[in-house]
């Protein structure tokens, strides 16, 4: 829609600039061809300085020779006629032989206004009398009744911005008529290709100047719907083939893990026997873990763990996570401390309750399983200006810098296009981030303040309760 | 004994894999209980139920013939039998399913063998024993049933919030019980901003079940985080 406005924005600009450049052009041409006209006062000029450069002498009248000289050029004649008795009483040597020597008033009215014989004549006042300059036939047009209506002239100024403005209005009309249809063509274009980027499927009605168009967005909007369709199967068919191989695994396992149990508490067997079916247990719940997470990670992956958004208390989540811990009764071994602010008592975002405490017990098993000669876990809940963070922090083993980098920078194999041959980290960060990232937050690695290491996960906080 | 006596309850095993069966009745066995069947199909759990009358039945989801939330209903037509669904399901709605259902409890494959057992000895307390009505606490008894604290022979009243406070701390003796889950408790659903009343809460119980109120042995605080009750002789 914003490309239509510009649109039209352009449109309208490059029609007031031709409108303008038109006129200023009119205005040059008029201007050069006017420059190279006679002047429109001129014969009357001639007439007004012939009529000067009479003379009366003694033996009649002499025209100066400067004047005589430009008459000639000009191929135009002169004749005097006195007041008393109208007739001729000089004239020049060109003067044709048609020219009447004796004028009535009416004759000499006419000729001021017009013609002698379709000569244009020209008049100048002289002492006694009157001289007419007389032109070629076609060196002159006159207008023998020049007069207008006062209020005419008057308004001139005004009738001209008029006329203008009606004549821009007019092409601006006929322009705007002519490009709406293209416009009203262009819309829908326009409309279906900025909804391609959205995934939607997108229709646009071939029909109007642009249909080819119409006609190739449609096309591609079904291109992309398929492909995405595709995708969606093949990610469907994967998780799904993770999450049947998750199921199917989980009845054999469990007799793995059933037998072993009951061997390592078979009170007759050698202790040595007993000790090897507990490994074993502990191997199989292991595997069990991982299956479970394997299955969430690939679920979160490709959008298919249902989350159930409500108001949640990140803060309460974060207590029952460690309470959750302590409650294992790990706490000689691994102690563990909430280290929030006692005044801190809600930090509600819209979540899934329990992939929260999920992320955030990962987090604190992590702790314990990278660490098996024991450490002090610290979890903390702070609000920043924008941002609600879950700190778990340990002071055992920790990283090394070089790991850090990668733990920040390298993905995931589940995530890897490239060889699984490096060694990454384990799933439980990864399904961390997965939540995280499912409820617009972040997660960051750290060393850890007392060595060890730190991991927090932000959330922003909702518009509503900033 | 009422505890040996549970041992004699009749448990019916349904599942698809005659190992697992097999697998679940030593554990069973080896945990003391004498009477247990198998059922590998829908068919032959329904008839059993009828039949032998089960005192709990163990259900499997994926069966042959059917499936164990069917099964379920069915079975619930004719007895009201704890069941314990034992399935390779863990998906949340799978669980949610069961439990929405009326199962008195849903564990997923693959399990601890005793944790299936522990699990398996609550819910027969539970429905065969009932729940004790008297707690004995360091220098008091509650009784939940008639919402009093009995100290020095001398019957104190609870409210209904400290009454619903006590009973959650109790559910979870000996653990660590968050001041959210105690608020949720006593206030429902989205309990925030209670945390003083809680405190308030807690005073007044003290008052009523310690000895030395200000020096709390039943009723301890785990700072920032919750509670715990502890119970006399634990």
């Amino acid at each position: 829609m914003k490309d239509i406005t510009k649109l039209i924005r352009r449109f309208i600009g490059i029609l007031l600039l031709s409108t303008v450049l038109v006129i200023v052009l009119n205005i040059v041409i008029l201007a050069v061809i006017s420059a190279n006209q006679t002047a429109n006062g001129r014969p009357y000029t001639t007439a007004r300085e012939t009529a000067g450069a009479l003379q009366k002498t003694e033996t009649g009248y002499v025209l100066s020779d400067d004047m005589a000289d430009r008459l000639s050029r000009e191929n135009a004649w002169a004749i005097y006629i006195d007041n008393d008795t109208l007739e001729v009483k000089w004239h020049t040597d060109n003067l044709p032989e048609t020219i009447p020597m004796q004028y009535t008033i009416s004759d000499i009215a006419s000729l001021t206004r017009g013609y002698i014989d379709g000569y244009p004549t020209y008049t100048g006042e002289a002492e006694n009398g009157l001289v007419v300059v007389g032109y070629p036939k076609d060196r002159y047009w006159k207008h023998m009744s020049p007069s207008w209506d006062y209020n005419f002239i008057k308004n001139a100024p005004y009738t001209v911005i008029i006329v203008i403005g009606v004549n821009i209005f007019l092409i601006f009309l006929i322009y705007m008529i002519a490009n709406s249809k293209l416009l009203k063509s262009v819309k829908p274009i326009t409309n279906g290709i900025q909804a391609l980027p959205s995934g939607e499927p997108v229709y646009v009605r071939e029909k109007g100047l642009l249909s080819d168009l119409a006609a190739k967005i449609n096309q591609t909007s079904d291109i992309l719907q398929r492909q995405k369709r595709n995708l969606q199967r093949k990610e469907t068919a994967r998780a799904n083939w993770i999450s049947g191989v998750s199921h199917d695994i989980r009845t054999p396992l469990s007799m793995v893990m059933g037998y072993a149990g009951q061997i390592e508490d078979n009170e007759s067997l050698p202790e040595s026997e007993r000790k090897k079916a507990q490994i074993i247990r502990q191997q199989s719940i292991k595997m069990k873990n991982l299956i479970n997470d394997l299955n969430l990670a690939s679920k979160l992956e490709y959008n298919m763990q249902p989350i159930h958004p409500k108001p949640v208390n990140l803060v309460a989540v974060a207590r029952q996570s460690v309470v959750d811990f302590i409650n294992l009764g790990m706490e000689e071994k691994y102690p563990i401390e909430w280290n929030t602010d006692e005044a801190l008592t809600t930090c509600v975002i819209n979540g899934d309750k329990e992939l929260l405490r999920r992320a955030i017990g990962d987090l604190i098993t992590n702790a314990q399983t990278h660490n098996p000669d024991g450490c002090t876990i610290s979890v903390c809940a702070r609000k920043s200006d924008t941002e609600y963070k879950i700190s778990v922090e340990d002071n055992g083993i920790g990283v090394t810098d070089e790991k850090l980098e990668q733990l920040r920078t390298t993905p995931h194999y589940m995530m890897s296009d490239s060889g699984t041959a490096e060694p990454r980290h384990g799933l439980g960060l990864l399904i961390v981030g997965q939540i995280a990232f499912a409820h617009k937050g972040t997660v960051s690695f750290d060393h850890g303040k007392h060595g060890g290491f730190s991991v927090t996960i932000s959330f922003p906080i909702p518009k509503d309760s900033q | 004994m009422d505890y040996d006596y549970l041992k004699y309850k009749k448990i019916l095993i349904v599942d698809d894999e005659a190992e697992l069966l097999e697998m679940v009745r030593s554990i069973l066995e080896q945990d003391g209980f004498k009477a247990m069947k198998t059922a590998g199909t829908v068919s032959e759990a329904l008839q059993m139920c009828k039949e032998w009358k089960p005192d709990l039945a163990i259900l499997d989801v994926m069966l042959p013939d059917g499936n164990g939330f069917s099964l379920f209903e069915q079975i619930r037509t004719f007895t009201e039998i704890p069941i314990l669904f034992l399935t390779a399901r863990g998906e949340d709605e799978d669980r949610l399913r069961g439990l929405g259902l009326g199962a008195d409890d849903y564990m997923v494959k693959p399990f601890l063998p005793k944790e299936l057992s522990l699990r398996i000895g609550i819910i027969l307390r539970h429905n065969y024993k009932g729940e004790s009505p008297t707690v004995q606490l360091a220098g008091s008894q509650i009784d939940f049933d008639r919402a009093e604290v009995i100290k020095d022979h001398e019957p104190i009243s609870l409210t209904a919030k400290e009454h619903d406070i006590l009973l959650a701390l109790y559910r979870n003796a000996g653990r660590i019980v968050t001041i959210d889950q105690l608020c949720e408790a006593a206030w429902g659903d989205n309990p925030y901003g209670y945390e003083n009343s809680l405190m308030a809460h807690i005073r007044r119980i003290r008052e009523k079940i310690e000895t030395n109120p200000s020096k709390p042995v039943s009723l301890i605080t785990v700072k920032g985080l919750g509670y715990k009750l502890v119970l006399a002789g634990k």
